[in-house]
């Protein structure tokens, strides 16, 4: 009799090989599948909260730029700071020594000195022709243009 | 495949499978011959077992491969759709000027609102700007219908706090320009389906696009330092001569690059619905004008490129030229034989016209031609305006367009020509587009390096001894030509003696061999009206102050250092008191 044929109990052997070897199979699968699926839920939840995350930090980028326009930053610096641009009057260089140190034993005045800076005036319109935003404390400027 | 069976030969194959179905069906006879029928039985049983385990080994296949290797669900679901999604535009140093963001979509379902009342109450107090009449429309419908739309993710939450049934929303992507009217010209807008209309947006709107799907950024040329002290220094000069419109730009001569480019008026990109065509019209490239005494420049690289003049040669200015039907005047009139430099500081529009003559209408069509001034000007914005030019170049057209008149072009067109003018002769086109450093540009050759270094000499003496020296910056070098136009007025067909275009056409820095770093700045005011002084806002007066201060401010960041001052061509000129300006 050959193994094929050989019976456990009135069942032939390989049937219970392979009864076993597909319950093996679908229990695999089940845990593989449950597995994957924990596994992919996971996943989907961590790429949800990147998307979130990157839409949030896209969020922020722009309204680092909205809050670092140039035309506003100039107009807070005028508004509270009175800042201005330098000007390139006052822009040195190593090679610009000789001459100041020259200017300087002449008239025992470095150059600039006692220069006083130019109120710079902010904008005091809008270039858009809309109602002007409200603005902190910003002065307001004679000579808006009509339109 | 074919190649296979042909090399097997179909016809074996065939009569091979023919050959085991005919086995196949006949086992059960040959068994019965033979007196064995388990035989036939076990075949049968074999044969449909092994076509169970093949259609088993391929389920088990695909579903190893479906669980393995699939790609759906991936994502997180939020982003719009590539058709209309739309990549960064950063300026040259990487500072955001646009881009999607993440907002939402208020949708309302009357057949799952319970209280009409209360979500209507809910709804106005939680979104003031909810349109009323839209809400009350969604809240009378039979389905579910979009009721708003750009909501902010805070806004969305807040919304979905109150807990609303019936009210549920969509994600979609919207448009951003953070820096509001800033580079708006240049940066441009999109219409509310994603599409670019203007500006960067139109120009390359396909390749935005594309950018999207590989969450790249286009940088462009505009630098945003440059960008917003030309803004603000020509909306002071607005401030002060109130035109009806006003342009300023700033290009890299040798790259064509624009690196600003500013509009007055302007308008905010994130509502471009709320502005008017006007503020919305880039006049830097969508509007045409007769620029007046800038052209003189292209007159007198003309006269020197083609050996026809010298910076001393010498041109009559005592009496009104007549030439054709037209008598040529002087604005201020010296009533002195000038020479070509001096020509060009007084702006005599009687020696231009001269210089104009002994080169010849054939000579000068060809160079307003390859100087590109009877083209749009080349860059990739769709706003680029076809300039008006004469029909005959005959000595009459040739006159009047020696300076500035009878020829209609965009401030952009002359841009171009300028920086032909002033990077060794190549004709480069301009681009939004920022190029690699160090980046070559060509172009067609269409006057030498030797005209170039005479012209920017002439360009700085008018600085320093001439018409524009109000934009002179110590230090840095500032060549430019003034302009005033006076704009043709359709209703009297005549010239108008009070509505003037008044521009500044500057280079900066003059000195050094051709090669060195140059860049133009054109300031540009359509009908500038008299300051508190009452001068008459010519360009001398309303632009050139303007080219100045955006030179002074933009050198820093363009790299360029003072230098000793120069000043060519001083014995030429002098007569301080002579250099007027002219129209």
């Amino acid at each position: 009799m050959s193994l094929l044929d050989r019976k456990v109990r009135g069942f032939r052997l390989v049937d219970l090989v392979a009864v076993a070897l597909l319950v093996a199979l679908v229990l695999g699968t089940y845990l593989a599948k449950t597995m994957a699926g924990r596994e992919r839920a996971e996943i989907a939840s961590i790429e949800r909260q990147i998307g979130e995350e990157k839409a949030r930090t896209r969020l922020l980028e722009a309204e680092v730029a909205h809050l670092e326009d140039p035309a506003r930053l100039e107009r807070l610096s005028v508004a509270y700071l009175g800042l201005a641009p330098v000007s390139i009057k006052r822009d040195v260089g190593p090679r610009d020594l000789t001459d100041i140190a020259r200017t300087a034993a002449n008239t025992g005045k470095l150059p600039g000195e006692g220069m006083s800076v130019k109120p710079h005036q902010p904008l005091g319109f809008d270039p858009t022709g809309h109602p002007p935003e409200p603005q902190p404390a910003s002065p307001p400027v004679a000579g808006a243009p009509a339109r | 495949m074919s190649l296979g069976l042909q090399s097997l030969g179909a016809e074996t194959i065939s009569r091979w499978l023919s050959r085991i179905m005919w086995r196949l069906e006949h086992a059960f006879e040959r068994a019965r011959a033979s007196d064995k029928p388990e035989d036939d039985t076990r075949i049968r049983i074999f044969v449909v077992g092994a076509l169970f385990a093949t259609g088993f080994a391929a389920l088990a296949i695909g579903a190893t491969r479906a669980a393995l290797f699939n790609d759906a669900g991936r994502g997180d679901g939020s982003t719009a759709p590539v058709t209309t999604a739309r990549g960064d535009l950063t300026d040259r140093n990487g500072e955001l000027l646009a881009a999607d963001l993440l907002h939402y979509g208020l949708y309302i379902d009357p057949r799952e609102i319970w209280d009409a009342a209360e979500t209507r109450r809910a709804l106005r107090s939680a979104l003031p700007d909810l349109d009323a009449a839209r809400l009350e429309r969604a809240l009378r419908g039979g389905r579910r219908t979009f009721v708003m739309g750009g909501l902010t993710p805070q806004v969305r939450s807040k919304v979905y706090d109150l807990g609303l049934p019936g009210v549920s929303f969509e994600p979609e992507q919207r448009r951003v320009y953070p820096l509001g009217y800033t580079g708006a010209h240049l940066v441009g807008f999109v219409d509310g389906g994603g599409e670019g209309l203007a500006g960067a947006e139109g120009a390359f709107n396909d390749e935005i696009h594309q950018l999207a799907s590989g969450d790249k950024t286009m940088p462009l040329a505009m630098d945003l330092r440059i960008q917003a002290a030309a803004e603000d220094e020509l909306y002071k000069s607005v401030a002060q001569f109130r035109p009806k419109g006003a342009v300023a730009v700033v290009v890299n001569v040798h790259s064509g690059e624009i690196l600003a480019l500013a509009n007055y008026p302007t308008f905010n990109p994130n509502e471009p619905g709320r502005s008017s065509l006007d503020a919305r019209l880039n006049r830097a490239a969508a509007a045409i004008y007769e620029m007046g005494s800038t052209f003189k420049g292209f007159t007198v690289a003309i006269g020197l490129d083609t050996g026809v003049a010298t910076p001393m040669s010498t041109y009559d200015a005592r009496q009104p030229f007549h030439i054709g039907y037209r008598t040529i005047n002087d604005f201020h009139a010296t009533h002195k034989v000038l020479t070509l430099v001096e020509v060009f500081q007084h702006s005599s529009n009687i020696g231009t016209a001269r210089l104009a003559e002994q080169i010849g209408p054939t000579r000068m069509g060809r160079y307003y031609a390859a100087l590109g001034l009877t083209q749009p000007a080349k860059v990739e914005l769709m706003e680029s305006a076809r300039p008006l030019t004469p029909k005959v170049w005959d000595e009459d057209a040739v006159a009047s367009t020696s300076f500035g008149f009878g020829i209609n072009v965009s401030p952009l067109a002359v841009t171009r020509a300028y920086v032909a003018l002033a990077n060794g002769g190549k004709l480069v086109p301009l681009t939004i587009r920022k190029l690699p450093p160090g980046a070559k540009v060509d172009g067609p050759q269409v006057v030498s390096p030797r005209t170039t270094e005479q012209l920017l000499q002439i360009m700085r003496a008018n600085v320093t001894g001439g018409s524009g020296k109000s934009a002179n910056v110590p230090g840095l070098n500032v060549g430019g030509k003034t302009g005033t136009g006076n704009k043709f007025d359709p209703a009297t067909r005549r010239y108008s003696s009070t509505k003037q275009v008044s521009s500044f056409a500057a280079v900066f820095p003059t000195d050094g061999p051709v090669t060195d770093p140059r860049y133009f700045v054109l300031v540009l005011m359509d009908e500038p009206r008299p300051d508190a002084s009452g001068a008459d806002p010519t360009g001398g007066i309303a632009a050139a102050p303007a080219a100045g201060r955006i030179i002074e401010r933009i050198a820093p960041f363009v790299g360029v250092e003072r230098r000793m001052d120069t000043a060519p061509f001083t014995e030429v000129n002098a007569d301080p008191n002579d250099a007027k300006e002219e129209h």
